[in-house]
């Protein structure tokens, strides 16, 4: 009786040693949920979500403190992906990106009319505006995530978003239209029925 | 024997041929190059116009580097980039004025356009002699070698349009065997045939320039044995031992790299990997042909032989073609069956492409215009798991396998299952039973898997250096903060020195006035603020509501896109208006300026 107790205590201790000194040693940085759904968020860095970035959306999301159908550019598809994650109901949009194009959009300066007044260098959330003060600025077209965040800051409105064209690069092949199957017997039925 | 048997049973089972040769699959469809082979090469046809489009290889586009109205001489430079990425300089294939650098359509499946430099021909073939300015002397070293052959713009002909100088090691003694590929193994072609029975020597001793300056001792040319007129004439044309003629059996798709490799040597290049790492440097014989025009009489890449075939044509040809002349042109000379009211095809019927006009010009990678009158589409039925696809693929891919992902979107699986080792050649295509059009499947299978890749480089490109900035934010906010302590520090310092100055100066005044005045000055600046901050606080903090922020952002998207739909009224106004806009703008923004320095001020 007398060991088994003993036994069992000293196998106790030894666990609970072991599972201190791995939850210290193994101790995981931040949140892995977190980081789990910055994953799927476009990284637009956008705003629309109410917060001022994407890892903080995807952190307020993982503490539920944010809805799941907040990504406006994500759309239905990252609303879901989210939900997945956090095994939340998934949500209808609460809004809709408006005339949200298919193709990808990029801010295009005006150079004539840019007063080079640094508004939307500040603005830029990932640093794709090059200029400097009372100089002309500039989009770095291949760092753009086509967030929009810079048109409204602009005073004079010479920011505008413009659809990215298409190129020998970027062109792809397009998946097979499914025709219709028409199978011999269908052929054979359809004579049939003519005759 | 074993041929001999093999022959027997394919009277009885046509596949039975595939144990022939060294590779799996492969198929053996009808070959058609009876149609253009038995005549000589055409002499040149010279059309009005040439275009030729920047981007005819594999890489970046080149720039021009001459303007409109120029007049050019055959073999001028016209086009290069001092750009270090991959790409080909372009020369002018005869002599006459830029009369245009336009958009144009490319002969490329999506039928986008590009920017061409247009030639109007002159028809005088003014030449530059020695273009490239060879020294009279043959390349001993792969440097020398590779320099020639960048730049007489030399790509890979038989239709990849790789850069040939990028192919070539720069060390010596490092390729161990050269492969001149004279297969031509897609019906139709008999390009690579012809150049063989016109141009052999030539051929022969670009191969044997090729080998002495890479100090290479074995070049072997694989020539399909349907070709026995080529055959002959280039047994004839050898001279020395290092190299050795092939036959090899007809069987599609023997010409391709790996295949050629795999039943000349019997060396299987591994996935992934590239012939060179294996010592082996694979070339077709017109680009073989190009080096030899390049080094010995110094002339860049300008035209090459394109066979104009297909059931649709009277008379079948090969010709030597400028770079740049419109499929439309040649194909007027093989006499069409009927209206060219249908899409013509560059390359062979297996991995051709359907061009979207047939205005499109001839690049260095065309070798065959193909005029085959339309035929009816044969209904799409569904895949019975048959299994033919599997055994006719080259490569060993399961082909079943790959489409039913490529089908469902599954991407993963599709290259887990080596989708990227696909050649495209089509052999699953031509033997499915249910004509699914497979290779269309992995070719979108690959176009959405590079897609999903560069997409995820943007997005952690984004994130980075959303991070980054959020860092320097910080990083500048700590700065700004120390800096304001150090000058506050400073001031207390100096304030305390002038106390104890003052009280040593002059007695008779109160002490800890100073301080006195500054806290009641202090004290009624926080009154004021204090009156005025209720007031302006509420409007300021009501602005940066994030559903306000993203209401002006859709407002001002729906302005710009309105802008963009009402746009271009009038060019000249538009011009004369934006100074003073810029003007007023600038105005405006002072404005704004002071405005809030005035209030910072009074705060």
């Amino acid at each position: 009786m007398l060991v088994a107790i003993l036994i069992f205590t000293g196998l106790a201790l030894i666990y609970g040693l072991l599972l201190g000194y791995a939850a210290i040693k193994f101790k995981v940085e931040g949140n892995p949920l977190a980081e789990q759904i910055n994953k799927e968020l476009p990284q637009t860095q956008c705003g629309q979500c109410n917060y001022p970035g994407c890892k903080p959306y995807a952190e307020a999301v993982a503490n539920d403190e944010a809805e799941v159908n907040q990504c406006i550019p994500g759309g239905t598809e990252v609303m879901i992906k989210i939900s997945e994650i956090t095994h939340r109901e998934p949500k209808e949009m609460s809004a809709v990106a408006e005339d949200k194009p298919a193709v990808k959009i990029v801010a295009l300066i005006d150079e004539d009319a840019c007063i080079g007044c640094l508004h939307c260098i500040k603005a830029c959330p990932v640093d794709a505006i090059v200029g400097s003060i009372k100089l002309m600025h500039t989009v770095i077209t291949d760092e753009c995530t086509g967030c929009d965040l810079c048109a409204p800051a602009c005073p004079v409105d010479c920011i505008e978003m413009i659809p990215v064209e298409e190129n020998l690069q970027t062109w792809a092949w397009q998946k097979p239209k499914t025709s219709p199957v028409v199978t011999p017997v269908d052929q054979f039925l359809q004579q049939e029925k003519t005759c | 024997m074993l041929d001999w048997i093999l022959k027997l049973i394919s009277l009885i089972y046509p596949m039975a041929k595939r144990g022939l040769k060294k590779f799996n699959g492969g198929i053996f469809p009808k070959s058609h190059k009876d149609l253009s082979n038995h005549h000589p090469i055409v002499k040149t046809i010279m059309p009005k116009e040439l275009a030729l489009p920047l981007k005819q290889h594999i890489g970046i586009a080149v720039e021009p580097l001459v303007v409109v109205g120029e007049k050019v001489l055959k073999n001028q430079l016209i086009a290069n980039t001092e750009d270090t990425s991959l790409h080909a300089p372009i020369h002018a294939p005869t002599s006459g004025t830029i009369s245009a650098i336009e958009q144009r359509q490319l002969p490329h499946s999506s039928g986008l356009t590009g920017l061409c430099i247009i030639i109007t021909t002159d028809g005088l073939e003014l030449e530059i002699e020695n273009a490239l300015k060879i020294p009279n002397k043959v390349p001993t070293e792969p440097n020398t070698l590779k320099n020639i052959i960048y730049k007489a713009g030399i790509v890979g002909m038989g239709g990849a349009g790789f850069p040939t100088f990028a192919k070539i090691p720069n060390e010596k003694n490092k390729v161990k065997t050269i492969i001149i590929n004279g297969a031509e193994c897609e019906p139709f072609i008999t390009c690579d045939d012809l150049i063989m029975q016109t141009y052999a020597k030539q051929i022969i001793s670009g191969a044997n320039i090729v080998a002495n300056a890479l100090g290479c001792n074995k070049i072997i040319c694989g020539i399909e044995d349907n070709k026995q007129q080529a055959i002959k004439k280039m047994r004839q044309a050898v001279n020395n031992e290092k190299i050795t003629i092939k036959s090899i059996p007809t069987i599609y798709p023997i010409g391709g790299e790996k295949q050629l490799i795999q039943e000349i040597l019997g060396i299987e290049i591994p996935a992934g990997s590239h012939a060179l790492n294996s010592g082996i440097l694979v070339m077709n014989v017109s680009t073989v042909r190009a080096i030899y025009q390049a080094v010995i009489e110094g002339k860049p890449l300008t035209s090459r032989i394109v066979t104009i075939s297909g059931t649709g044509l009277k008379k079948p040809y090969n010709t030597e073609a400028m770079l740049g002349t419109a499929f439309i042109d040649l194909i007027k000379f093989a006499k069409p069956k009927m209206k060219l009211n249908y899409r013509l095809i560059q390359g062979g019927p297996m991995m051709g492409f359907e061009v979207q006009t047939n205005q499109v010009p001839i690049t260095k990678t065309t070798n065959c215009i193909l005029a085959n009158t339309p035929q009816k589409k044969t209904a799409t039925m569904p895949c019975i798991r048959c299994g033919e696809c599997m055994d006719a693929c080259p490569i060993n891919l399961l082909p079943q396998q790959l489409y039913w992902y490529s089908k469902s979107q599954e991407f993963e699986k599709t290259e887990k299952l080596n989708l990227f080792d696909c050649i495209e050649c089509g052999c699953c295509s031509y033997v499915c039973p249910s004509n699914i059009p497979l290779v269309q499947y992995y070719r979108f299978a690959k176009a959405e898997v590079k897609k999903n890749k560069s997409e995820q480089k943007a997005t952690s490109l984004a994130k980075l250096r959303y991070e980054n900035k959020l860092a320097r934010q910080e990083k500048l906010k700590v700065e700004k903060a120390n800096r304001l302590k150090a000058k506050k520090e400073a001031i207390k310092q100096k304030s305390l020195a002038d106390k104890d100055k003052n009280i040593t100066a002059t007695s008779s005044t109160p002490p800890m006035s100073a301080r006195e005045k500054a806290l009641a000055a202090a004290k009624k600046r926080t009154q004021q603020a204090n009156q005025i901050t209720p007031d302006k606080a509420s409007p300021a903090k009501a602005t940066p509501t994030k559903a306000a922020t993203t209401a002006i952002a859709a407002a001002k998207k729906r302005a710009a896109l309105k802008k963009i739909k009402q746009q271009t009224p009038n060019k000249d106004t538009i011009e004369d208006s934006k100074p003073d806009n810029r003007k007023k703008a600038i105005e405006a923004e002072k404005k704004r300026a002071a405005l809030i320095k005035t209030k910072k001020s009074q705060e």
